[in-house]
């Protein structure tokens, strides 16, 4: 199966120096475009769990940017119910082909742990997120255990 | 512009006499629009009030509302001054008398009295004697002669009087026999530098009698050759360039001042006025420190060692022989730091008597060089000199009065040079002069709209208006010259790049340089006589421009374009194509020059040439009928396709292929669409459905020819289709069909398709409307400076894509590009290459066909003489028409907003009240693209969220899903301030 020659790279790469918050990094077996992995973060309400993410890159890779879908629900202002994440380092507007997959999974796993309420994508949550603090928490909390994946063991 | 003489002016200035005393003159009286007026005086009335209107009368306490002193004006365009103007004029208005008055004078009188009429000034006995003499002759010439020879000797008499060291030119000459008062005898002036001048001024003003200074213009101003060895930028003032120079040829640098200085003993001069003066120069041949007494730039060594001016001439152009061609030389020796603060000086000090005579002595010169035609070279740099004083104005009445006197003659005489010698000054005017060419533009345009509006009836035979417009042409490709310009020109076909790129394996950058031939073939028709003769000796092409140094715009004049009656300047253009065939051509028409008409104007002219053509195909196939009584196959006048609904394209195809093999020029009949069953008779309404209908289907991307770019909403050639070749020849007779017979097409096409259509090949640069994002990322390859460029992009020769079923295909740049890294060498080639397969390789094969089947209609049609490729879109896509109504329909909302909220319906009808630029601005705010997509704004899919309740916080949005995030705004007032705040100024924030 054919790649290009940075993302396979970047792939062995990443799984050789594995990011703590970025684990079980894989590419489908017949399409290297496609990568999937785990996000473990270390922030609550989500450091109860860990959120499977898919990445997927374009066929001229890395001259336009990688897209990036949580396979796992999430409740977060910055993710929508279908998984869908605006993170601005791979906008269209953004996006520098000399930028590399473990910068954009950092800048990800950083809106996690950090959610970004002035720019929602889910705007209800980002009014509880803001007005009611201890609300939003406990939601999230309940929706990670509800809904997340185990934590790898280390 | 100054052709007639108002009496009621000339009156003011005979006793008027220098600048300051005429403040008093007369008012102009009442009932200034009375039937019986003489032309020149509306003409010159209107010219006051323009003046009035864009300098103002200088009087600082001036009350006339429309006057620009008065501080009342508001700021206007200069068409929309001279529309005012024409409004005050027949409105009668107020009149300002200026504080110094715009004066006519016949500006053909070989020596005008301006050097007499400041006599009386004067504080020498000697000068005041000579003018009174002037002043009271008639326009003797003998006469005048005698009475300027007397200037002279008193020029050169005063100067240990006065005190004023002789403009410390003698310091200059040490060989030339030290310093001092030369030799008592009459020498005219032979030349003017920037200092020598300034210091004359000042010696002028400090003894407040400028017939000094007014002698030494009138002599070097009126005559070409002795102008054209003035302003001569000297080795010092310009250190480095003069070093260079020096470096490069130091004997020949020297020889170069020698001799001009002995040029200046030798010049023949044909013009009959100076004959005089030759004959005094001949009296004292051994005078050259006198002849040389303004001319700063003296030789360091007097060897008098006579040359021809031929061997002159040989010499400037062996100095050239760097450029094999001169016309393609932008070598200047105009001083322009020196004449800008002559300019200022003069100008800035209102001294009217100097100025005036300056106008009339370039006036003179320019008449002079129209009829006389002489050398060209040392026009040229006349017209530099004369042309940088006109535009390099600061909008006084001074200024603004010379500007309009001078700038026509100038133009005329401009325009009277060949092609070469145009091009050269285009050279110049780009490299020297580029920060003047707008004020060159707004200039020559206003020109052209007083013209218009003086006689809107004779536009097209107006001496004027075509001698400022062909001036025009050369400033417009100066200002092209003037730009950056695309290298290597995508005129280059650069199909065979690959094929290139794979003979140099080692990819060096050879494929860079302009290998290729300019391949006829590939190249739109045009008809000899259309090409532009000066495009082709600058060796550029307009369209390698993509950024103009000022916008292309700016050479659209309306009032022109309004008034020139279309129909009648294509009559011209068809007799000029006739004129050519037959050698001649002198008939002028503005479709060869476009540049100066509005798109509109020029759709007009496209719209005569296709009727004219559908005609003379219908009447010679009328002709061709007559005798053949109702035979079977005989030639109908027009183009009928007949269409079943079902089978819409399938026959269309079919009928259309039949013609393009069998008769391909029944293509440029009239198209008449008959569907199958239907009674509908084609007045123009069944084939706006027809084109309509097969548009949406060919270019469905189910139907496999073409594909839409997710990013841009473009529609882009399948580069693997189904289709076999002849289906894109016809998809091009159905786009050139629809151009020809004006029919607004529902396409999306990126602009490179419409630049390739007129003969150009993709770059780089197109890939910015193709695929914004591919474009920023290799614009920020090319910006990476690193020497690590080959760890850090990793990337080859080796580019992939995915096809039209999302698979990923690859592709090499160069043979074995898979191991070849982008590194700082080879960057620019790489993108070059990879642009250049995106655009040009890769759907070769499918465009070249879709353009020939284009070419088949358009063919014999001035497209390409007319319309840019910004203007081909829009005569196929029409303008870009915002249904926001069916966006409306089709928006969804959430997080508590319903089209029932207030905010929503408020939204909506602020946005349906917006003008097409702000809506054109919303949909970029929410989409991160101003285009629609294919099916209408329907297909956008615009979720509005509601973001909080009320807060001074700006909508957002989200273009990857069309999301517009708004809070909940207190009042509809605050709504549409705060929408429209985000997006003026969405570039850069907001936007996640």
């Amino acid at each position: 199966m054919t790649a290009p020659r940075r993302l396979r790279k970047e792939l062995s790469d990443l799984q050789e120096n594995t990011l703590k918050a970025f684990r079980d990094i894989k590419a489908d077996d017949d399409n290297l475009l496609r990568w999937t992995g785990l996000i473990v973060p270390d922030n609550p309400p989500y450091n109860k769990g860990a959120f499977r993410i898919e990445i997927n890159f374009p066929a001229e890779y890395p001259f336009k940017p990688p897209k990036i879908n949580f396979k796992t629900r999430i409740y977060h202002p910055n993710i929508d119910e279908k998984g869908q994440v605006c993170l601005p380092i791979i906008s269209t507007e953004n996006w520098k082909p000399a930028t590399r997959t473990d910068q954009v999974v950092q800048a990800l796993v950083d809106l996690i742990n950090d959610p970004e309420p002035e720019h929602p994508l889910r705007a209800e949550l980002a009014e509880e997120f803001l007005k009611d603090r201890k609300k939003f928490v406990k939601n999230a909390e309940d929706y990670t255990k509800k809904h997340s994946e185990k934590r790898p063991a280390d | 512009m100054s052709g007639g003489s108002n009496e009621e002016q000339q009156q003011q200035q005979l006793p008027g006499v220098s600048s300051i005393a005429s403040g008093s003159g007369a008012v102009s009286g009442g009932g200034r629009a009375t039937p019986e007026m003489k032309r020149s005086e509306v003409r010159s009335l209107i010219q006051r009030y323009f003046h009035q209107l864009q300098s103002g009368c200088g009087n600082a306490h001036c009350t006339n509302a429309n006057c620009a002193s008065s501080g009342k004006v508001a700021p206007m365009t200069a068409n929309e001054v001279a529309a005012k103007a024409l409004q005050l004029f027949s409105q009668d208005a107020q009149l300002c008398e200026p504080v110094s008055s715009p004066q006519d004078v016949d500006m053909l009188s070989p020596n005008d009295s301006s050097s007499s009429s400041s006599g009386s000034g004067s504080s020498t006995s000697t000068i005041t004697s000579t003018s009174t003499a002037t002043t009271t002759s008639t326009k003797s010439q003998s006469q005048s002669q005698s009475a300027s020879r007397n200037v002279v000797v008193a020029v050169l008499n005063e100067d240990p009087i006065l005190s004023v060291p002789p403009l410390d030119l003698s310091g200059l000459e040490p060989s030339s026999g030290g310093s001092g008062p030369c030799t008592p005898t009459l020498p005219p002036v032979q030349s003017l530098e920037a200092n020598s001048l300034i210091a004359l001024f000042e010696q002028c003003r400090a003894g407040d009698s400028y017939d000094l200074i007014c002698h030494a213009i009138g002599d070097v101003f009126s005559n070409v050759d002795r102008l054209s060895k003035s302003f001569i930028r000297s080795a010092d003032s310009e250190a480095s360039s003069g070093l260079q120079e020096l470096l490069a040829n130091p004997p020949e640098a020297l020889n170069k001042e020698q001799l001009r200085t002995l040029e200046g003993e030798h010049d023949k001069d044909e013009d009959s006025t100076q004959q005089e003066q030759e004959e005094l120069e001949e009296e004292a041949p051994a005078t050259t420190p006198t002849t040389e007494l303004i001319n700063r730039e003296a030789p360091a060594e007097i060897e008098a060692e006579p040359e021809d001016e031929d061997v002159t001439m040989a010499h400037v152009s062996g100095e050239e022989d760097s450029v094999e061609d001169p016309s393609q030389s932008s070598d200047t020796k105009v001083d322009f730091h020196g004449l800008r603060r002559v300019q200022r000086l003069l100008f800035g000090s209102q001294t009217r008597v100097v100025t005036e005579k300056l106008t009339t002595s370039v006036i003179q010169l320019a008449d002079w060089v129209h009829y006389m035609r002489p050398d060209w070279e040392k026009v040229i740099h006349c017209l530099v000199i004369c042309f940088d004083l006109a535009t390099n104005t600061n909008n006084s009445v001074v200024d603004m009065d010379y500007l309009d006197r001078v700038l026509p003659k100038l133009c005329h005489a401009a325009a009277a040079m060949p092609v070469p010698a145009q091009a050269r000054l285009a050279r110049i005017w780009a490299a020297h002069c580029s920060d003047q060419l707008q004020a060159l533009v707004a200039a020559c345009q206003q020109q052209i709209t007083l013209q218009v509006l003086l006689d809107e009836d004779a536009v097209r035979e107006n001496e004027r208006i075509i001698s400022v417009t062909k001036v025009l042409k050369i400033v417009f490709y100066a200002n092209i010259l003037a730009s950056e310009l695309e290298h290597p020109s995508c005129r280059v076909p650069l199909d065979d790049r690959i094929d290139m790129a794979a003979s140099s394996s080692s990819a060096g950058g050879a494929i860079e340089d302009d290998l290729f031939v300019y391949s006829s073939l590939l190249q739109p028709h045009m008809p000899k006589f259309a090409e532009d003769q000066l495009e082709k000796a600058l060796q550029i092409s307009a369209i390698d421009c993509r950024r103009p140094l000022i916008p292309l715009e700016e050479f659209y004049n309306e009032a022109l374009s309004e008034n020139i009656q279309m129909h009648h300047d294509y009559l011209s253009y068809k007799a000029l194509a006739m004129e050519s065939e037959m050698g001649s051509g002198h008939t002028f028409s503005f479709m060869l020059y476009a540049f100066i008409l509005t798109p509109a104007t020029k759709v007009d002219a496209l719209y005569y040439d296709s009727r004219m053509r559908m005609y003379s195909e219908r009447y010679s196939s009328m002709i061709n009928n007559f005798g053949h009584d109702g035979q079977d196959g005989m030639p109908r006048p027009d183009l009928k396709l007949t269409v079943r609904r079902d089978q819409l394209i399938n026959d269309a195809l079919i009928g259309l292929e039949l013609v393009a093999m069998s008769n391909p020029k029944d293509l440029k009949k009239q198209l008449v669409v008959e569907f199958v069953g239907e009674q509908g008779i084609d007045e123009g309404g069944v084939s706006k459905e027809f084109f309509q209908l097969i548009v949406e289907e060919i270019f469905n991307p189910a139907f496999g020819m073409f594909v839409q770019q997710d990013e841009t909403n473009n529609m882009w050639f399948n580069a693997t289709p189904f289709e076999n070749g002849a289906q894109f020849t016809l998809i091009g007779i159905i786009i050139g069909l629809a151009i020809y017979n004006n029919v607004i097409l529902a396409v999306n096409f990126p602009m490179v398709v419409y630049r390739k259509l007129m003969g150009y090949c993709g770059t780089f640069a197109d890939l910015a409307d193709w695929s914004p994002t591919l474009h920023k990322s290799l614009q920020s390859l090319l910006d990476y400076q690193g020497q690590d460029m080959e760890e850090v992009f990793d990337q080859t020769f080796r580019i992939s894509y995915s096809n039209v079923f999302g698979e990923m295909v690859e592709h090499e740049l160069v043979p074995n590009g898979k191991d070849l890294l982008v590194g700082q060498h080879n960057k620019q080639l790489f993108v070059n290459l990879y642009s250049d397969f995106l655009l040009n390789t890769n759907i070769q094969q499918q465009f070249n066909a879709f353009r020939k089947g284009f070419e088949m209609v358009t063919d014999e049609s001035p497209l390409k003489l007319l319309f840019r490729p910004e203007d081909i879109e829009m005569l196929v896509c029409g303008s870009r028409e915002f249904d926001f109504v069916e966006l409306e329909h089709s928006t969804e909302y959430e997080g508590g907003y319903t089209e029932e909220t207030k905010i929503i319906q408020d939204f909506w009808s602020i946005v349906h009240a917006m003008p097409i630029e702000s809506k054109r601005k919303l949909l970029e705010f929410t989409t991160g693209s101003a285009r629609v997509p294919v099916g209408g704004l329907k297909c956008l899919r615009l979720l509005i969220t509601r973001h909080g309740p009320d807060s001074d916080r700006l909508p957002t949005s989200h273009t990857c899903f069309n999301v517009l995030l708004l809070p909940e705004y207190s009042s509809r007032e605050k709504l549409e301030e705060r929408l429209l705040k985000a997006i003026n100024y969405s570039k850069g924030f907001g936007m996640l």
